[in-house]
């Protein structure tokens, strides 16, 4: 047994650097009480050395902890995604004003950040009901306290209270969900146990739907699908930029991680035979897929739909994010391994665009105080750099050549006609059409609107350009030169236990 | 077989004589002067009904927040210490690191001022 415990914790090693890191931040906050700047610089070293522990893992496929966790090359994809990310806004907070407002409790901010990306590299690898609902507790509980972590401003305090009842609700709907599922494959947790017992016995078709229905509630509410996304605008206004970039891309990306890979080795037919190389086929009698395609339908159009008339920027990213959640939920859709890599290859492109396009909001609001769409009015002459930047985030959010986030969506919408779902294919044009229309009257202002008031030009520091640069250089690069991510994305589908 | 249960029955039937037989002889024999203080629940305590509606302190949250961490501390204990020799050298491991998790989470409390009720 003791064997079996280190071989496990030898694979164990990213998600153990972010709990001793996370020990270490506290003790380092309460140690030197007078300098709390340190503890960010902990956690940063601590998500860098996890981070680096979890491209080590990018080969291994193995089931850890008698199989609670697996460690393969797809959860190794999205812990390198959502280290990434909390690196990035480690980076963020130390020019975000809201955090520095309130630096007595940076030591907070700082741990809760790494707890949150402990809970979602835990996400990524789960491969059992329980260590499912408990990572995503260990998640939601650290997002809620950030959500209010500028606790002065009483939006703020609303955003994590709205988020708690939402995520309490979903939680329970989800267990619920899951108790249906283990009474109906007679006591089975892990995934490959649930396949197997779906695959052998006869089940109850209703009982089965219901149980996923439930299950798809409380992932959905994860990636803020249509219709569980009622919490998004509302915390994405009222938490700090920071955490509402960081909820926005890594919470997205550890519930799709969760949610391709519960449906997939739950539910799929491995004695099908006959398919196209690369497609897979979904147990008889139950089409999840068909779920999701309605899923996905209702997000992108109700987010690009409701994204149009918002006038708060940071609402605006939050609607334009729910109609990412749902192009990308158009991959999980056709049940090929082209969708899936075409996920991945989103999930990297929409880290870049949509942080970039977060942290510009952030730079902008601690200068002029406000996130209304109307102080960016003739922001191209006060800022030409940070504007420039802005409209290549925003015409990558679109998808137009040549920035990354037209090849994410090509290569989105090659799996969708590969797969001969031609309706979905033309839903998801149509909306990239109207998404395009709420970014360029972000650029209108920017561009052809003269400033209302101050005029003068708006100074930033060399290294809030440099961060800047970081994300900008990659959204325009891998526009032309795109094959090394989609290497990764086809090196990162293979997931344990399944071909 | 019920015979066995015969003292059990003598010594409650015993109790039960015992403890009318005192309190009717303190009744009966005690001097008694009442007063409404004396008549109250709690003599020295607080008033039995009152409003429901009133504001405690938040510090009572952090107090019973705190109560709840370190009872589930003692629930995980008392399975280990029953099962020691069982679990052995890994067991042992296994709670040294929940136990030094929750003393840096019982440290930083601590410095944090959340046990000082002023």
């Amino acid at each position: 047994m003791v064997d079996q415990a280190l071989r496990s914790l030898a694979q164990f090693l990213p998600e153990t650097a972010l709990a001793v890191c996370f020990c270490l931040a506290i003790l380092v906050g309460i140690i030197f009480r007078r300098r709390p700047q340190i503890v960010p610089v902990v956690a940063l070293v601590g998500i860098t050395v996890a981070v680096w522990f979890a491209i080590q893992q990018t080969g291994s496929s193995e089931s850890v902890f008698s199989g609670m966790i697996v460690v393969d090359p797809f959860a190794a994809f999205f812990k390198i995604v959502i280290g990434t990310t909390a690196i990035l806004i480690l980076l963020f907070s130390i020019y975000s004003s809201e955090v520095q407002s309130t630096i007595k409790r940076l030591v907070e901010y700082s741990s809760l950040l790494v707890a949150m990306t402990l809970g979602m590299f835990l996400m990524a690898g789960s491969a059992n009901l329980l260590m499912m609902v408990l990572s995503i507790e260990l998640t939601g509980l650290s997002s809620y306290v950030l959500a209010g972590y500028t606790k002065e401003a009483p939006d703020s305090s609303e955003a994590s209270l709205k988020y708690i009842i939402y995520g309490a609700l979903s939680t329970g709907l989800m267990l619920y969900g899951i108790s249906i599922l283990f009474g109906l494959t007679g006591g089975a947790l892990e995934f490959s146990d649930i396949n197997k017992a779906l695959a052998g016995g006869s089940v109850s078709p209703l009982a089965l739907l219901v149980a996923s229905l439930l299950i798809i509630a409380g992932l959905g509410y994860k990636i803020s699908a249509v219709p569980f996304h009622f919490w998004t605008p509302d915390v994405y206004e009222g938490a700090p930029v920071t955490i509402t970039a960081f909820l926005s891309v890594a919470s997205k990306a550890a519930g799709f991680a969760m949610l391709i890979r519960f449906f997939k080795v739950s539910f799929i037919d491995s004695n099908v035979v006959g398919l196209p190389a690369g497609f897979w086929a979904s147990l008889q009698d139950f089409e999840w897929n068909k779920i999701v395609a309605i899923l996905s339908v209702l997000t992108m159009t109700l987010g690009n739909l409701v994204a149009v008339w918002q006038n708060n920027l940071k609402r605006l990213l939050a609607y334009s994010s729910i109609a990412h959640a749902g192009y990308m939920l158009m991959g999980v859709v056709v049940l090929s391994d082209k969708g899936i890599a075409a996920v991945l290859i989103y999930f990297v492109v929409y880290l870049l665009m949509n942080l970039g396009a977060f942290y510009i909001v952030m730079l902008i609001e601690a200068k002029t105080g406000s996130e209304d769409i109307d102080s960016y009015k003739g922001l191209g002459y006060r800022s030409p750099f940070i504007s420039v930047a802005m409209v290549i985030f925003f015409i990558s959010l679109a998808g137009i050549p040549p920035t990354a986030g037209f090849i994410g969506k090509l290569f989105l919408f090659a799996a969708l006609l590969d797969a001969k779902w031609i309706w979905l294919a033309i839903v998801g044009a149509i909306n990239s059409v109207i998404s395009l229309y709420y970014y360029v009257r972000v650029v209108r202002n920017m561009f052809l609107r003269d400033p209302e008031g101050a005029k003068t030009p708006i100074a930033f520091s060399l290294p809030q350009f440099a961060i800047l640069v970081i994300l900008v250089i990659p959204t325009l690069v891998f526009g032309l030169y795109y094959s090394p991510i989609v290497e990764l994305a086809n090196a990162s589908l293979s997931m344990f236990g399944l071909p | 077989m019920l015979e066995t249960y015969i003292p059990i029955f003598v010594v409650i039937a015993g109790g039960i004589v015992f403890g009318i037989v005192m309190v009717k002889l303190n009744e009966w024999l005690g001097p008694r002067r009442p007063t409404d203080e004396k008549l109250s629940t709690y003599e020295s305590g607080m008033e039995p009904v009152r409003t429901a509606r009133e504001r405690f302190s938040v510090k009572f949250y952090m107090v019973a927040v705190l109560f709840i961490l370190f009872d589930i501390e003692v629930v995980f204990l008392y399975p280990w210490a029953v099962a020691f020799k069982e679990l052995g050298v890994a067991g042992y491991i296994t709670m040294t690191v929940f136990i030094v998790i929750l003393l840096i989470g019982l440290f930083y409390v601590w410095r944090k001022g959340a046990l000082e009720w002023d």
